[in-house]
């Protein structure tokens, strides 16, 4: 997948904040809060320790302030406390949105196309990725908001104070949004490109732990674990080259904060000695130059929590630009020519269907076919020569880059039917799970019985919850033919008109084999449209018509 | 807790590292409170001092001390925090990759198990899971935890020296206080909720994987709208208890921060006392609230890494349970020639026998193949002989085996590097010659990097056939004497498995091959069939 503009990403991000301002909102204005809380505390602080130290004020003098700043350092924590509580739910929305936005994808994308990317990915994107918008909404976009405010209030208290001390504080200020643009810049595009190398770099481990046993085998686990160690070592200094710039925007922040500190600590200081003869300086006492004091690391705080959080945001643009590229992976066109279907509603029809794989040669060409409903087609031909796809093109999977294709007088897709892929599925959970996911309605005995049609009723009669125990509770899961099994008897449970099977017996053990035809058999006779592809000559002998499918072209057989 | 011990011991291998990232944070921290503290010492001296100054009264007052502190300060506070984090960040990386290749290591080690089979799919995305939830133990809880306590331990001792030791203690209580709230009390709030999220996230993306993987099953039934409202829901749930725990991490840090501003009061209180009766200066008592107030940034860091410590040790327990050794190991003697297996039991441990008082022996050189349908233990058979799993009774000596597993597994890698595990010698032309005996040579000249072609998730751009043969094609490389191929043919049409089948006959002359295959037809030409029943 190619990464998305950058420009575009933010805009998209930006885009997502409409449903969630009122939780931004109420962030802020608890922050806003948080920040005149501090400055309430810190005049406090700064007021007493004049009244006792300059003025020489007994402490019992003193115990009604001293009262006030505990209240306000209660103020203070309750409105942290709120801004958390608010700064939670800021994102609640976002994250469903997108999720919804990345679902209708999947199915616009169909199973053909998802299945180029590994369903861990896909669940990565639809978890990891969405759940890294959080930062960005609960903590980025308010504190970048509070950045702005709060500094802005403690200013304004400085100026009013001292306007000299005001000056060096403004003096310091625009440099550092100035500086982190110019260091977040490049830290963002390093940032993107970490994000992608710490999600390749899980891929790797993952696949070599996934294929343990083979490695294993071949007694090459010292040599992949090796590999790994380099990998994660070439990883590693990437991305330490990007955090030395990265963590530079922190330094300059920093640096400033503290500068700003000591040439405010000396300035006031020689104020209050009176060495310095100009400005507003001959007015300041300990109360004005010690909450001036206190105010100045404030005053960056707010900024410093900012960059603190840019990596929420360097993140939440990593995941976007992820997101964003798959809602962007092209579909295929959902009609391409003008031509209607048959209307035909006894039939299932293939008008000069043409395919291509994007601009490859022709997997399908120019295919022209009538099926009777009932009918029992099988569709043979040596690999790579076009059954699958017609398959997938049936089922609604592909579609055809020429010509119509038509089921029962509708177009693919839209009524159910049966579908056997290659690979048979199964959830954790029970028997009776498995069937009611395309069933939900069916009964107990219902389920029973579709079982008993394809062979499987031995595994749970013995079973003390029966069709209620789980799957793979002695920790052997099924096989591969039991699962095909298990699709096969949804397949029974829902009574579909058409059944699609792709290569129903391929390395099939011969139980499970023989189980599949006398199923296919029974389907058959219960006059079900079935048309499924195969090498397997047993499964020839139940076809009304066989069909050669060679370089994309559908003979008779 | 105990669960986290040996990821603790681990981290703890890099002591040196460690420390020294340590001692980078406490400077940084220092030089912070320090910078702040002095700053306010110099204030009200200059204050006092001005105002006898005013007075016209002559004083004495240092100036070089204080500013050039000041001044040192501000940088070292710059230049620590740095390298703070420079090296800090480096060494978490270390750790990234010390632990991925312990844990590695450790499942190489705790022996064979077919672990695919086994836990399902999405048991791999939530190992993933699990080894980032360690990944910053160091950085987040164990330095913080340890500065935070360190530092106020320093400030009470300061207490002590320059106050007296009542407002010392009670600084301490109150600052135990905060510590444990932003700490202990948080993870007991929290542990529950946190370790089962990270769980009922790991569910999730279970559902997740299996919707995808029964992505066309349900698309063809209608009914895969309905099956995603369900796994929408179970996010937003997800959302709002990770909400909750996010609230609750946010009021604890308000108090703790709360109690620090209080005791920063009480030490301004009770030092104004002390004042008044002459025994501390202004400057002091002005500077102690503040080195005080310096406190919440160290604490600060802590609830966020305590409230998601439940999560932490759950993953940690995970893992534990991951490595912990297979309680049997394979004993099979290595002999040079023959196969012989007496009296084997060949099974599960826990489950009933698949098989019992099996005895083979197999002739160096001899073609053998066993023919079983379902549940006749056929792979649990080839596993055994294999070294997979362990004979549950009897003996088995054998050659040095190559062994093609019934599933197919390739690698997200080269065509090259998944040819090579097979032998790891294997020149470009020998791989070629393999890749022309099971007619994938034609396959790949195609493409436009021939051998560096890549190959995607689970070798997606393979059809099931080819990459049948391709896994064949490694097998057949390595230069085993024995070779136990199971089901060899899977998804290979009848056409090229009966050209190609020949051709692997000769290639594999002289060796000793067992073929297991459901029928006689999947199997290669064999000296002798076996039936299992």
């Amino acid at each position: 997948m190619e990464p998305s503009d950058p420009a575009r990403v933010r805009r998209w991000l930006s885009g997502l904040t409409k449903s969630s301002q009122r939780w931004i909102r109420a962030t802020v204005l608890a922050g806003v809060g948080v920040g005149l809380a501090t400055i309430a505390q810190m005049a406090l602080l700064a007021w007493l320790v004049h009244q006792g130290v300059i003025e020489q004020h007994p402490l019992a003098d003193l115990t009604p302030a001293f009262l006030a700043l505990v209240t306000v350092l209660v103020l203070r924590a309750l409105g942290q406390g709120l801004q958390t509580r608010f700064a939670s739910r800021c994102s609640e929305e976002v994250r469903r949105d997108v999720r919804r936005q990345l679902h209708r994808k999947w199915q616009s994308l169909g199973p053909v196309a998802l299945s180029d990317t590994s369903a861990a990915s896909l669940t990565r994107e639809w978890l990891d990725h969405v759940e890294a918008l959080h930062g960005y909404f609960a903590r980025f976009l308010p504190q970048m908001m509070l950045s702005v405010f709060v500094p802005l209030m403690i200013l304004a208290v400085v100026f009013w104070l001292d306007w000299l001390a005001g000056i060096f504080l403004v003096l310091s200020a625009p440099l550092i949004p100035l500086f982190m643009a110019l260091v977040g810049m490049g830290a963002e595009k390093v940032n993107q490109q970490h994000f992608e190398t710490v999600s390749r770099l899980s891929g790797q481990f993952l696949d070599k732990v996934r294929g343990l046993t083979t490695l294993q085998l071949f007694g090459q686990t010292a040599q992949a674990s090796d590999a790994l160690h380099q990998r994660s070592d070439q990883f590693r200094l990437i991305t330490l080259k990007t955090l030395k710039i990265a963590f530079l925007s922190s330094a300059v922040l920093e640096f400033f904060a503290s500068v700003a500190i000591a040439v405010i600590a000396i300035y006031i200081g020689f104020g209050l000695l009176g060495y310095i003869s100009f400005g507003p300086s001959s007015e300041l006492t300990l109360f004005s130059g010690l909450l001036i004091l206190l105010l100045a690391p404030e005053f960056f705080q707010p900024l410093r929590t900012l960059s603190q959080h840019y990596h929420d945001r360097a993140a939440a643009l990593g995941a976007s630009a992820e997101i964003m590229a798959r809602l962007d992976q092209p579909t295929s066109p959902v009609k391409a020519t003008g031509l209607p279907g048959s209307s035909d509603a006894a039939v299932i029809d293939f008008h000069r269907v043409s395919l291509c794989y994007d601009t490859g040669p022709e997997v399908i060409r120019n295919v022209t076919l009538t099926f009777r409903k009932g009918e029992t087609i099988v569709l043979t031909g040596p690999s790579g020569g076009g059954k699958s796809t017609l398959l997938h093109m049936l089922a609604g999977f592909l579609q055809p880059v020429s010509g119509s294709i038509s089921i029962f007088g509708k177009p693919c897709g839209e009524q159910p039917f049966g579908w056997l892929g290659q690979k048979g599925f199964w959830i954790q959970g029970s028997w009776a799970d498995n069937l009611r996911m395309t069933s939900p309605e069916a009964s107990d005995i219902a389920i029973e019985k579709a079982l008993h049609q394809v062979g499987l009723a031995d595994l749970v009669e013995h079973r003390e919850h029966g069709i209620y125990s789980m799957i793979g509770e002695d920790g052997q899961g099924l096989s591969g033919g039991q699962a095909r099994r298990l699709s096969l008897a949804r397949i029974f449970l829902a009574d579909y008109d058409l059944v699609i099977l792709d290569e129903p017996t391929a390395g099939l053990d011969a139980t499970s084999e023989i189980h599949v035809l006398e199923a296919l058999h029974k389907l058959s006779e219960a006059g079900k449209t079935l048309i499924l592809s195969t090498h397997h000559q047993a499964l020839m002998t139940l076809a009304d018509r066989l069909l050669i499918v060679h370089d994309g072209e559908v003979k008779d057989a | 807790m105990r669960d986290l011990r040996p990821w603790l011991n681990l981290i703890l291998q890099r002591r040196g590292r460690l420390a020294i990232g340590a001692l980078l944070l406490l400077a940084t921290l220092i030089s912070g409170i320090a910078l702040l503290a002095l700053s306010g010492w110099f204030l009200t001296e200059t204050a006092l001092v001005g105002l006898l100054f005013a007075a016209g009264v002559q004083a004495y007052i240092n100036l070089y001390v204080p500013g050039g502190g000041i001044r040192f300060f501000a940088v070292s506070r710059t230049v620590a925090r740095y390298l703070e984090r420079l090296y800090n960040h480096n060494t978490v990386l270390q750790l990234l990759t010390d632990i991925r290749v312990a844990l590695f290591d450790q499942m190489a080690q705790a022996g064979h198990r077919d672990r695919g089979r086994q836990k399902g799919a999405h048991w791999l995305s939530r190992l993933t899971a699990d080894v980032d939830a360690l990944d910053t133990l160091y950085l987040r809880l164990v330095a913080p935890a340890c500065l935070a306590a360190l530092v106020a331990l320093l400030v009470v001792l300061l207490l002590w020296l320059l106050l007296n030791l009542t407002i010392a203690l009670t600084v301490l209580v109150l600052l135990t206080g905060a510590f444990v709230i932003a700490s202990w009390l948080l993870y007991l709030r929290t542990r529950t909720l946190s370790g089962e999220l990270s769980g009922r996230q790991e569910h999730l993306r279970g559902e997740v994987i299996e919707h995808l993987e029964g992505f066309s099953e349900l698309t063809a039934a209608g009914r895969i709208g309905k099956h995603a409202a369900l796994l929408k829901r179970q996010s937003l749930a997800l959302d709002k208890d990770q909400a909750v725990i996010e609230t609750r991490t946010g009021w604890h840090l308000a108090i703790t921060q709360l109690l620090i501003n209080l005791s920063a009061l009480l030490v301004l209180w009770a030092g104004f006392a002390l004042f008044e009766s002459g025994s501390v200066s202004g400057p002091v008592l002005v500077m102690l609230p503040i080195v005080l107030l310096g406190l919440n940034e160290v604490f600060a860091m802590l609830p966020d890494a305590f409230g998601k410590l439940g999560a932490t040790v759950a993953a940690a327990k995970r893992l534990n349970e991951e490595v912990e050794p297979s309680a049997v190991a394979p004993a099979i003697s290595i002999t040079s020639t023959a196969l012989t297996a007496t009296d084997l039991t060949i099974g599960h441990p826990g489950t009933a026998p698949v098989m019992t008082h099996f005895s083979l022996t197999i002739k160096a050189g001899e073609r053998l193949g066993i023919v079983g349908a379902s549940g006749s233990g056929k792979s649990s058979l080839a596993d055994t002989l294999a070294g997979v799993i362990p004979a549950l009774a009897g003996t088995l000596q054998r050659p040095a085996c190559a062994y093609l597993t019934q599933s197919t597994v390739l690698f997200e890698d080269t065509v090259k590097a998944n040819l090579r595990l097979g032998n790891a010698k294997a020149t470009d032309a020998e791989l070629w010659r393999v890749l022309e005996l099971v007619e994938l040579a034609e396959r790949f000249t195609r493409e436009d990097e021939g051998l560096n072609t890549w190959l995607g998730s689970s070798g997606n751009r393979l059809s099931g056939g080819e990459a049948r043969r391709l896994v064949l094609a490694r097998v057949l490389l390595s230069g085993a004497p024995l070779m136990i191929l199971d089901e060899p043919f899977t998804g290979v049409d009848t056409d090229t498995r009966e050209r190609i089948a020949p051709l692997i006959d000769r290639w594999l002359e002289g060796r000793t091959v067992i073929s297991l295959g459901h029928g006689p037809e999947a199997l290669l030409p064999s000296d002798h069939v076996l039936h299992l029943n």
